[in-house]
């Protein structure tokens, strides 16, 4: 046979086995192939999942999505060594403050181009965008909040003839009546605060005007030290000192177990910790009743505390092949119809400020939502996650609650850390 | 006098009695406790003061740990794991310790020194790396990549041991089957086989403990978790809403059960088999 | 009782390599064959150990070399800086109090499982027939129990609230350690996980020496019993040196082993250990995966085996000189 003629023959075969190949992804035909998914632990209920995953099938018959659900505990070591490898997840769901790193490193595809074609992009909560903002660039869609708020019991409550506070000095004041009523039982916590329960610190230090770290001429400076953060921080530690019996070493990962041993009357805490509470398996659901709900006060008589926006973000991976079929599994998730049930069957926080009022007759779930709209978050920078590798703040609040180092000198070590982090060239 | 020395000797005998029950309380106690807790209702498993004896027992537990997703799925890659590195890893070292012990090549002193020095290479180090070079192969996220990698961990172990089994049995009886007639490689399969079968157990045995028990490198390498084992699957029982003991507990009972199953079957075999290799004499 | 002395011809076998293993020459003509026999043996174990080991050994080293964070991570490309890794860990005082606290707990370690094995052993052979077999069951309960399982169940005896452990030290009047939290205090939190370390090594010590004790000639002993020796003594002059190479191997063993130790430190503290509770492996997994220092982990690991290798030399030598690596 000619050789030119076979040459031209394979050439031909393998352009048309290229074209074929790379078919599957342009969606003019239907797609077909697999869309991988890693979502994280107790993120979005199994229905909203399986919901998401219907619609989806509707309009791409031939593609399988595969959820799969990851582990918060070491999930950074799976997200590097999956980043890394060459088939990545198409869509990985990233806690807000992981997002900087990943994005700053190249692991996330930008996804400002297409920022219009996802639902309410021009009402995403602010804090959730600024997750997934890096060189203004924005590098993920906002999936979902948390905020904080005191869970407390009103049976406590009305046996020791107290009402929930409006300001700080009052809910100080409040656990100390409340301390006293519990004399008698000596696991009883007027305020159950775990030392390492960061989170639920920076209200404090927010609401007293200070901060974690400014930003000035391009670089970062620790202001856990500032005059404003050590008042917060003083506060906080009176408020633990006298009311709580919690390990001044533990982290908040058991305290709702904790709660349901009876033995608390206050906890500051997620909306989605009240499912956790009056689970019927591991929790008391005799507790669904007696639970009340209202926000950190400020010290400012009729305003709340500012408190951490928790949350996650969905990403898509960079080197993940199926960019296209990507952006349309996270458009349905972060659209109207399933962040509305995100809401009120997830009982998390809407993406979007068009929908925070979803829950806003919910006697429980409202104020969390309420507790949203004054929020604030870490410092945006892609060194963030090395700082909470670090546990700089847990152990800066450890040492202060446990005696080990004074106000002064816990929070300054703590401050002079963060700087060289946040500076620190990657 | 006779009656005398036999009765201090019955009493030193009691005496050694009951340090030795002391001893076996202790050490067992956290494996009861861990067995005990799986039986409790979550109610008694909270308290502040411990209920040391499970009654009411109930199975809620077992059944909440059985039925959590992926359960059999992770039994089932368990074993598939440990079967084929117990069995792959028997039949390379093996080889490896008869090509080591019975011939003198070029290059033996290095190989037994490399085998000893690649026992202090610490996992967690080379995890990175054989990641990324388990991507190139697209072996990740694979039963297949994870049995490589720990054949790779367990086989300098398994030859360093086996090597010394093989070499503690005299040539002369291979001879003998050679001058009948054998070839060198049935007289290793009629001969020495055999005869190292203790060694082969016990190695075997570490293998499987060290297959069972893997973590971090089963972690990294497999993400799916419908094909995870059980190790990993055990870490899913801490979530950040806390950690569910009792299930815990259930699911590493479970975990443990047939490890101690076959460890009972074989024991006979695992102590004569540590006896004969590692001390020559 | 005292039979007449021994003779020279009943002394303990040589401890020395077995003569006639080496290098015979084949009976037969196929030499080529015979010769290539050997490295057929040792390839697959060769190749499976160079392909999964030796290529990230190599990886391993050459990172050390590299600045390699996260975006190099991904693009699969470091920078070169020499041994700049080498300086800023050498450098870095936490290296060195983490070597300091991973030497310490290595000794401690390892001198408490050797001197509990070793009694344990020696309760074993002192016990009536049915105490024997119950402690033996118990010891392979323990050996048994996957390693993940034992950490889970150790941190559930000394949980804060409710562990078992912390009632039955307060209850036995040791102390009040209600709502105690183990793992507050490093020294408290390394008892814990000594502990538990020493724990699970036993088994596979005792019954090692256990055997290697039921290897020890009975006429040896008795003839020292006869001479009047104290059980004390035929146990240091007459068993110990018997048992030298076991004991050597066995230390050696634990020794690595416990060098490397990550999981239960790991685990136990909930992956976020604080900067108190370093060990070596758990330092060189952080300054990789939790501030994304690859290139610096990768050089903590080296500079681990390095020092294993230092501390075995003595063990290798011993090997090299009575003959064993050429057996």
């Amino acid at each position: 046979m000619n050789p030119r003629h076979v040459a031209r023959t394979a050439a031909v075969l393998a352009l048309a086995l290229v074209a074929v190949a790379c078919g599957g992804n342009t969606g003019s035909s239907s797609p077909s192939g697999t869309l991988t998914v890693w979502l994280m632990n107790g993120s979005a209920p199994d229905s909203v999942v399986s919901a998401v995953n219907a619609d989806f099938k509707a309009k791409y018959p031939n593609v399988s999505v595969k959820v799969q659900i990851q582990q918060w505990s070491d999930v950074t070591t799976k997200l590097d060594t999956a980043f890394a490898g060459s088939t990545p997840p198409d869509v990985v769901e990233l806690g807000n403050t992981l997002v900087a790193k990943y994005a700053a490193a190249g692991a996330l595809t930008n996804v400002g181009p297409k920022k219009s074609s996802f639902e309410n992009s021009s009402t995403w909560l602010q804090s959730l965008t600024d997750s997934c903002t890096v060189n203004g660039k924005l590098y993920c869609v906002p999936y979902y909040a948390g905020s904080r708020a005191v869970v407390y019991r009103k049976d406590m409550f009305q046996k020791a003839g107290v009402q929930p506070p409006t300001t700080m000095d009052d809910w100080l004041q409040t656990g100390q009546k409340l301390m006293d009523a519990n004399k008698a039982d000596s696991s009883f916590s007027a305020l159950y605060f775990p030392g390492k329960y960061w989170y639920a610190a920076l209200p404090f230090i927010w609401d007293a005007g200070g901060d974690i770290a400014a930003q000035g001429g391009g670089q970062w400076k620790g202001t856990l030290n500032s005059t404003q953060s050590q008042q917060g921080l003083t506060t906080l530690s009176k408020m633990v000192g006298s009311l709580s019996r919690a390990d001044k070493t533990g982290d908040e990962a058991r305290q709702d177990q904790a709660f349901v041993q009876g033995h608390i009357a206050m906890l500051i805490a997620n909306g989605w910790e009240i499912g956790v509470i009056t689970d019927p398996k591991s929790g008391d659901p005799t507790l669904k009743d007696k639970l009340g709900v209202f926000p950190i006060p400020s010290h400012t008589s009729g305003q709340s505390a500012p408190v951490f926006l928790g949350g996650s973000d969905l990403g898509v991976a960079a080197k993940g092949k199926n960019q296209d079929l990507a952006n349309e599994w996270v458009k349905l998730l972060t659209g109207t119809k399933f962040q509305t049930q995100m809401a009120t069957v997830g009982q998390v926080i809407p993406n979007t400020t068009t929908l925070l009022d979803t829950n806003k007759d919910q006697p429980l779930l409202g104020t969390f939502a309420a507790a949203a709209k004054n929020s604030k978050f870490v410092p945006n920078s892609p060194n963030w996650a090395n700082v909470e590798s670090a546990n700089v703040l847990p152990d800066m609040l450890v040492s202060i609650f446990t005696g080990k180092a004074p106000i002064a000198d816990a929070s300054t070590s703590a401050s002079n850390q963060v700087t060289q982090i946040l500076n620190a060239k990657s | 006098m006779i009656a005398i020395r036999l009765r201090r000797r019955h009493v030193r005998r009691a005496a050694f009695d009951i340090v030795g029950i002391l001893a076996f309380l202790a050490l067992i106690f956290p494996i009861y406790w861990m067995v005990a807790t799986a039986f409790k209702p979550g109610r008694d498993i909270l308290r502040f003061d411990p209920k040391w004896f499970p009654a009411p027992a109930v199975l809620a537990n077992f059944a909440d740990a059985i039925s959590r997703e992926n359960f059999w799925n992770s039994v089932r890659t368990s074993l598939i794991v440990v079967i084929s590195v117990v069995v792959i890893s028997t039949v390379v070292a093996f080889l490896a310790a008869v090509g080591t012990a019975r011939f003198g090549f070029r290059g033996r002193r290095a190989f037994v020194v490399m085998i000893l020095v690649v026992q202090m290479i610490p996992l967690t180090a080379l995890v990175i790396p054989i990641y990324l070079q388990l991507n190139n192969l697209e072996l990740t996220d694979t039963v297949g990549g994870v049995i490589v990698s720990y054949l790779a961990f367990i086989l300098p172990f398994m030859v360093w041991t086996l090597r010394g089994f093989v070499a503690n049995i005299p040539v002369d009886l291979e001879e003998a089957a050679m001058v009948d007639g054998c070839s060198r490689m049935g007289a290793f399969l009629r001969i020495v086989f055999p005869l190292t079968a203790p060694g082969l157990v016990a190695t075997g045995i570490f293998a499987l403990i060290q297959a069972w028990n893997e973590y971090i490198v089963a972690y990294v390498l497999l993400s799916s978790p419908n094909h995870q084992t059980l190790t990993v699957w055990l870490a899913g029982f801490t979530t950040n809403h806390g950690t569910d003991w009792g299930p815990l507990m259930a699911g590493a009972t479970l975990t443990a059960v047939p490890v101690v199953v076959f460890f009972l079957l074989v024991q006979r075999h695992v102590t004569s088999g540590l006896t004969v290799g590692a001390v020559k004499g | 009782m005292c039979a007449a002395p021994l003779t020279t011809d009943s002394a303990p076998a040589s401890l020395g390599p077995r003569t006639g293993a080496l290098a015979r020459r084949p009976v037969s003509g196929h030499r080529l064959r015979e010769a290539a026999l050997p490295y057929l043996l040792i390839g697959p174990t060769v190749l499976v150990i160079g392909v999964v080991m030796g290529y990230p050994m190599l990886n391993l080293v050459a990172l050390s070399l590299q600045h390699y964070g996260l975006a190099e991570l991904l693009a699969h490309q470091g920078t070169w800086v020499g041994l700049q890794n080498y300086q800023d860990i050498l450098g870095d005082a936490l290296f060195w109090q983490t070597v300091a606290r991973t030497a310490t707990f290595t000794a401690v370690t390892v001198a408490a499982s050797m001197f509990l094995a070793t009694l344990l052993a020696l309760l074993l052979t002192r016990v009536s027939s049915p105490v024997k077999l119950l402690l033996s069951g118990g010891l392979i309960f323990v050996w048994a129990t996957p390693v993940v399982v034992a950490i889970d169940v150790w941190q559930w005896m000394v949980d804060f609230e409710f562990g078992v452990a912390n009632w039955l030290l307060t209850n036995l009047h040791v102390g009040s350690y209600a709502h105690h939290n183990w793992f507050e205090n490093p020294l408290e939190g390394f008892g814990v996980i000594t502990a538990l370390v020493v724990w699970g090594a036993l088994p596979f010590l005792t019954i090692t020496l256990y055997a290697g004790l039921a290897q020890v000639p009975v006429e040896i002993v008795e003839a020292a019993e006869c001479d009047g020796a104290g059980a004390w003594q035929v146990f240091w002059q007459v068993t110990v040196p018997i048992m030298r190479p076991l004991y050597l191997i066995l230390f050696s063993l634990s020794t690595i082993w416990n060098f490397r130790l990550f999981d239960q430190v790991w685990i136990m503290l909930n992956a976020r250990p604080s900067s108190g509770f370093y060990m070596l492996g758990v330092y060189s997994y952080v300054k990789s995966f939790k501030v994304d220092q690859f290139g610096l982990g990768a050089t903590i690991a080296v500079v681990m085996v390095l020092m294993l290798m230092v501390a075995t030399f003595v063990y290798i030598r011993g090997l090299a000189r009575s003959g064993e690596l050429d057996r």
